[in-house]
């Protein structure tokens, strides 16, 4: 069946063209996979590449343009039916169903030629189409209606993939019950055993701790080996260093460098052409000049349902420092975020702002200068509500904007275009609802009614998160900004770039607990993953070189010049892999 | 009083318990499908009033089968209004739902005012029998009070286990729970979402007016005005209460069947004593706790009650 053309291409797109009303998501846009590759797709946000992604899923049919998938036309009309093609595309916003267990997930939807249980060997590097290709056309065709499943079989199809890729998936668990991490390996492996000859995974790391990272990627290389191509879409690009053979940058709908080779091409260059502008992502953390002490949490105690909650944690801020707390999503932050905002009480110890006790008290939290960037911004903005609304929410009752309880619109919308300028928000417009914002005007928006006054504590949660480049930029400059001006800051993040970028100081949550503290410019990838899994670090181990280099804690330069979405000198990844790279740009 | 203490007392009063749960059980199961497909259809009672009527006047032309075969044709076919206003144009499932009862029970109303000559205030039909099976039926008490039943009880026993299988053992039924739980992820894995609720809703349909055909033509043998008497909303609570199980739906409609007939026999012993609606509130309260207590674990389905809206 294939191979008459080039079996060596997976897949193939040309010319392909897509719009949305007046938008061009993709213009002309020519795209490679080979077999066997890793090929990321890299740009920002709204550069196009979610739009191939499901262009090549058959989510998306593209206004214009060809498609090849393993040497035939292809041309998908619903996602079903790139499915049974064989593509899979696994989501950030993961399609497993809840409130199903792994198993009956597995047999939800299966595309119907398929049985349960039926070997379905994964395809051997040399004869890769061949061995795969018939995985659509095997099985029992179609059984007489009901159509009932082998719970057993499902069971142990599960384990059985489970073991071959060297995961930890419980098959008889509901998927509303694992980590992240968990589910994302549930559905490749799901993808694979529904026949999946051609992977995308859309920014699957954005939602990952360092380790739960290593564990993809290892997975992706095993799948690589075993002649899966793959699509990887990403902004990380020390991750995708790693792992990717090849990279395509897009920027606006367009293909600024195709299925260029990975190896021996540079970083920065890339970062460079990802956003077009790179002196726009330079880390300008303001140097720490500490005042007095602002928030003081004091043993912390929490019982949470579900995780491990608080168990005795202390946090100091001082006025113009900027505090992170990392960890492995899931070990105490969400409630640590709660906590310090008075949202939740702790079943122990104080929370004060300034010396107020503002401890299980939003109210009195918010009234001494508290601000607070929610890691899910459904959380943080009325979505529905327009953007004055939003501005305004913590201000209603204020003499400027309401008069015996009628509201003053004019002065509202006055103030609402104001505060949206100053602020960056596009487009600043105090009639549209929050929800028809970008999510980086979204969060700016945020920002903007936290951080219309200067706050004396801003607790961010995953800031930056899911953000382009430029949004991130902006919002990490608020965060800037508002330890500049004499707030405590506290970043909390499972994105150890995102802590590295901004925060001067480190502190590791890891079971509800503080497991270690350290200055910034001590942040090496290999102490942080050791305590995040809550191992003990051995301090007398071995540094790694960089690290003398490496400080920035103190505001000098060793993070000037690094594209954001990239962790630099010594917080890279690897720590070898750093150094060279840190070496690389000593010259450049 | 004396008589609470005859055993006969009791066996009349869980053999009218049976009977009584008889439509409960055909409508609730329905509604659990539906339900666990995310599609809340308030209108039961519509539909078992208009499948009580023409089952009615469909028996008394051509028998008890045809009869009852219309009684739920004509519950699937006022289902398809549901599903082509709120699986389709996406109108709010709680607004059509009334819309429902409202029309059953009225048009139901006008029908037989129509068809009825002045005076009249009923038609009627001979009721199903009970099924004297050899040996069991004859077991005092027990075999009295559960295992004497027409075949319309013992049909609706009979699906419990089979909506249990198709719920848990069929791709159908894992399909059904998936598009009520996360409509848009079993989208993505290829469920066709408005083709499951459809399908659900007209089940639901189909068994809630053979629900009302078994109130006319198997319990009561007449129709009159606004005889289902809010059994469509008791079903609706029976579903809640066992948490959307098909087991549990026998034994909260068994439940209130027996409260509703403990209610009735009650009367005719103590009405000078007591308030017989006192009375009538004691067996509720009871299977109330006892369910609320027993079927803790099940959840909601979580898209019950919102439409299923494809991504742009």
């Amino acid at each position: 069946m294939s191979g008459d053309t080039n079996p060596a291409v997976a897949f193939e797109a040309r010319g392909v063209s897509r719009r949305f009303g007046a938008t061009v998501a993709l213009d002309d846009v020519d795209f490679d996979l080979r077999a066997g590759e890793i090929h990321a797709l890299v740009g920002e946000n709204g550069a196009g590449k979610t739009t191939l992604a499901k262009i090549v899923a058959g989510a998306l049919r593209p206004d214009s343009g060809t498609l090849r998938l393993f040497g035939e036309p292809y041309n998908p009309r619903r996602r079903s039916e790139g499915s049974a093609a064989g593509v899979a595309h696994v989501r950030q916003q993961l399609s497993l169903v809840r409130g199903l267990t792994v198993a009956q997930n597995i047999e939800l939807g299966r595309p119907r030629r398929q049985v349960a249980g039926a070997p379905e060997e994964t395809a051997a590097p040399g004869d890769g189409e061949d061995a795969s290709l018939p995985a659509a056309g095997r099985g029992a065709g179609r059984r007489p209606w009901p159509r009932t499943f082998n719970a057993k079989a499902a069971r142990a199809e599960v384990e059985r993939l489970a073991a071959e890729l060297d995961l930890s998936v419980p098959p008889d668990e509901l998927v509303d019950g694992l980590p992240l991490a968990v589910r994302q390996q549930a559905e490749i492996l799901i993808s694979l055993a529904w026949g999946a000859r051609l992977l995308i995974l859309d920014e699957p790391s954005s939602a990952l701790g360092p380790l739960e990272t290593e564990a993809l990627i290892e997975l992706c290389l095993r799948l690589r080996s075993e002649g899966t191509p793959i699509i990887y879409i990403s902004h990380r690009l020390p991750e995708l260093a790693e792992l990717a053979d090849r990279l395509t940058v897009l920027r606006q709908g367009r293909v600024v460098t195709a299925g260029e080779e990975v190896a021996g091409s540079d970083l920065r260059r890339i970062a460079e052409l990802m956003v077009g502008d790179l002196s726009l992502l330079e880390v300008r953390r303001p140097d720490l000049e500490l005042g007095d002490v602002r928030l003081e949490a004091d043993g912390l105690h929490l019982a949470a349902e579900h995780g491990p909650g608080l168990r005795d944690v202390s946090l100091r801020v001082r006025a113009g420092e900027i505090v992170g707390v990392v960890g492995v999503a899931g070990n105490g932050q969400e409630e640590l975020a709660s906590v310090l905002t008075g949202q939740a009480t702790p079943d122990g110890g104080t929370v004060r702002i300034d010396g107020t006790d503002v401890t299980g008290s939003p109210g009195t939290a918010i009234a001494t200068g508290m601000a607070l960037l929610p890691e899910d911004r459904t959380a943080g903005l009325a979505a529905g509500f327009t953007l004055a609304d939003n501005l305004i929410a913590r201000r209603v009752s204020d003499a400027e904007f309401a008069r015996f309880g009628v509201r003053l619109r004019a002065s509202v919308r006055r103030h609402a275009r104001a505060l949206a300028q100053r602020f960056d928000v596009r487009p600043p417009e105090p009639a549209l609802r929050a929800a028809s914002l970008s999510g980086g005007n979204q969060q700016k928006l945020m920002a903007a009614r936290e951080m219309e006054r200067d706050p004396a504590v801003l607790v961010a949660a995953g800031p930056t998160k899911g953000l382009d480049p430029h949004a991130g930029r902006a919002i990490r400059d608020r965060c800037f900004e508002a330890a500049a001006r004499g707030g405590a800051v506290v970043i909390i993040s499972a994105d150890l770039d995102e802590v590295a970028d901004l925060s001067h100081r480190v502190v590791v949550l890891s079971g509800g607990r503080v497991t270690d503290r350290f200055g910034v410019e001590e942040m090496t990838s290999a102490r942080l993953g050791a305590v995040m899994a809550g191992l003990h670090w051995d301090r007398s181990g071995e540094r790694e070189p960089e690290e003398a280099t490496g400080g920035g804690g103190d505001g000098s330069s060793a993070d000037s010049g690094a594209p954001q979405d990239d962790g630099e000198g010594a917080t890279g990844r690897h720590p070898g892999e750093a150094a060279t790279r840190g070496g690389k740009e000593g010259t450049s | 009083m004396g008589k609470l203490a005859e055993l006969t007392f009791w066996t009349a009063t869980f053999a009218g318990g049976m009977r009584l749960a008889t439509p409960l059980i055909f409508a609730s199961l329905g509604e659990t499908i539906a339900q666990r497909a995310g599609v809340l259809n308030i209108g039961l009672e519509g539909f078992m009033i208009i499948g009580a009527l023409t089952s009615l006047y469909v028996t008394v032309e051509s028998g008890i089968a045809v009869g009852l075969l219309a009684g739920a044709l004509a519950g699937a076919a006022l289902a398809l209004l549901m599903v082509w206003l709120c699986v389709r144009l996406n109108a709010n499932q709680v607004v059509v739902g009334f819309g429902i009862t409202i029309l059953g029970v009225g048009l139901t109303g006008y029908i037989f005012r129509l068809t009825t000559p002045l005076g009249a205030e009923r038609r009627q039909v001979n009721i199903l029998p009970e099924i004297h099976i050899p040996g069991l039926s004859d077991i005092p008490f027990l075999g009295e009070a559960f295992l004497s039943n027409s075949w319309m009880t013992w049909l609706a026993l009979g699906l419990v286990p089979v909506v249990w299988w198709v719920a848990q053992r069929t791709v159908f039924g894992l399909e059904v729970r998936a598009v009520g739980e996360d409509p848009d992820a079993a989208f993505a894995r290829g469920v066709d979402v408005i083709r499951v609720r459809s399908i659900a809703t007209l089940i639901s349909g189909l068994l809630a007016g053979l629900g009302g055909a078994a109130i006319t033509t198997a319990l009561v043998g007449v129709f009159e005005p606004a005889i289902t008497a809010g059994r469509g909303f008791i079903a609706l609570i029976v579903i809640i209460m066992v948490r959307w199980s098909a087991w549990g739906v026998a034994v909260g409609s068994f439940a209130f069947g027996l409260a509703d007939a403990l209610g009735t026999n009650l009367r005719n012993i103590v009405s000078d004593s007591v308030p017989t609606e006192a009375l009538q509130m004691i067996p509720f309260f009871v299977a109330l706790i006892i369910l609320i207590i027993g079927a803790r674990r099940a959840r909601m389905p979580k898209s019950l009650g919102f439409n299923y809206v494809p991504d742009r």
